[in-house]
């Protein structure tokens, strides 16, 4: 029996996206952002505003100067390092409810999509590709659906394992065939209810590569691909493990090799290490996550 | 506590070595039950030449020089190479044809050649497949455990 419309009704009761993310993604598309724009972004809101700054000073960035104001991190990190910390910081509050079917970590789902964003930047600057906000945004959301999804695949978990065993598919084709939808499905409608971007909400709807509109963006193809890496690194793996399906024509079309994707796991190794900070930004107990890494 | 591209050795019989999630990473556990020597390696990679200077600051990182240091530091501890008991999991791979995504079947082939090359023998293992494993030593008894991440959390002893 298909849950469609029941996971439909669900969407109902969507809260509305944070707003200082919202006004934020709209910045992603524009070529040029004043100091100005952001300002008007992160002013009313004093919690992201001391994030940026304790973000700008930790290890993530290393800079050897303090950062004290907004002006100052822009000077020197940058507008696309900027729009990251603002919405990562921003996109907290989605990511706050626990998402027991997939993840037994309360806070899985979060490190998962940090973990991806940040994939995706050390694949960009293994690619040669700029590294722009854009990229670490959808690497951050591609999984959103798992928000919603989470309730409905903790009921018919076993089912759905069933078919990974069985038939030999990925989790995500096996949500499909026994929910009737699928977590990239269900955020990519996430994503229209709350107004997302165009290129950012379809890097959610196919980051599994399942259609063939997947291959008409680099951006979606990135995401995958940072997707498969966090799941082959391990550490903030869930419940469906590594039940994906790797396509070696995305390696090809990057001209990637095994060795690329081993530099790239090695890279990601001490950028992961550097932003636990990021890691962070959900809990208030920063020592209490460090020493969940392990 | 192992971290990723990291080792504990122990001979404190009150301590469990744990290491988290494995993915295509592997998890190396060692033991001699006669002076009750453990120790729990989790690598990342197959091979340092790929950058020997992260290799050099850290071996723990490759196959080829992780194995050897987990080897030498429990015999610094006591441990003899003929009593040593040696466990295996992770290497776990995405779903697809075997070409390209292979690094965790890489990891595996790496141990399973240094292995071979100075006579060693895997007593159990639990490697391959698309699991999620987060490994344990208890060092009191050199009992090796893996629990496969999942909503029933599947223990299985080694």
């Amino acid at each position: 029996m298909s849950l469609v419309p029941q996971v439909l009704r669900s969407l109902k009761n969507l809260p509305p996206f944070p707003m200082v993310a919202q006004r934020t993604l709209i910045l992603l598309n524009k070529p040029e952002v004043s100091i100005q724009e952001l300002v008007e972004v992160v002013k009313f809101d004093p919690a992201i505003t001391a994030n940026i700054l304790r973000i700008s000073n930790s290890a993530y960035f290393g800079l050897r100067r303090e950062i004290h104001s907004l002006h100052q991190a822009l000077l020197l990190l940058g507008t696309q390092e900027l729009l990251k910390i603002i919405i990562a910081s921003g996109a907290t509050r989605l990511f706050n409810a626990p998402t027991p079917g997939y993840f037994t970590e309360r806070q899985g789902l979060w490190r998962h999509s940090v973990s991806c964003a940040l994939m995706v930047s050390v694949l960009c600057r293994e690619l040669s590709l700029p590294d722009h906000a854009t990229g670490f945004t959808a690497g951050l959301m591609h999984d959103i659906g798992k928000i919603v999804l989470s309730l409905f695949v903790e009921q018919k978990f076993h089912e759905i394992m069933e078919v990974v065993e069985k038939q030999g598919v990925s989790f995500q084709a096996a949500e499909k065939i026994i929910l009737g939808v699928d977590h990239a499905e269900m955020g990519g409608e996430m994503a229209r209810m709350w107004d997302f971007p165009d290129r950012l909400r379809l890097a959610i709807t196919y980051h599994h590569l399942d259609k063939p509109e997947a291959y008409t963006d680099d951006l979606i193809l990135l995401v995958y691909l940072a997707d498969i890496l966090c799941l082959m690194f391990g550490q903030d793996l869930g419940v469906d493990g590594l039940a994906y399906t790797g396509y070696p024509e995305v390696l090809r079309h990057f001209h990637l090799r095994e060795r690329n994707l081993q530099k790239v796991l090695l890279q990601f190794g001490s950028a992961w290490d550097e932003a636990q900070i990021l890691f962070g930004l959900m809990g208030k107990k920063d020592g209490v996550q460090r020493a969940n890494r392990g | 506590m192992v971290g990723v591209a990291d080792m504990k050795i122990s001979n404190q019989t009150e301590q469990v070595v744990i290491t988290h999630a494995l993915g295509s990473c592997i998890g190396v556990a060692i033991y001699d039950p006669h002076v009750r020597v453990g120790g729990l390696l989790h690598y990342m990679l197959p091979d340092s030449s790929l950058d020997e200077e992260k290799g050099r600051e850290n071996p723990f990182m490759f196959a080829d020089t992780g194995i050897p240091r987990l080897f030498k530091e429990c015999y610094r501890l006591g441990a003899v190479k003929q009593r040593m008991l040696v466990k295996v999991a992770g290497g776990s791979q995405v779903l697809g044809g075997p070409e390209h995504f292979n690094i965790g079947r890489r990891n595996y082939a790496a141990l399973r050649k240094i292995f071979l090359k100075n006579n060693v023998l895997i007593g159990k293992e639990d490697v391959g497949g698309t699991k999620a494993r987060t490994m344990y030593l208890e060092i009191a008894t050199g009992k090796v455990w893996v629990k496969i991440i999942g909503q029933n959390q599947t223990i299985i002893e080694l």
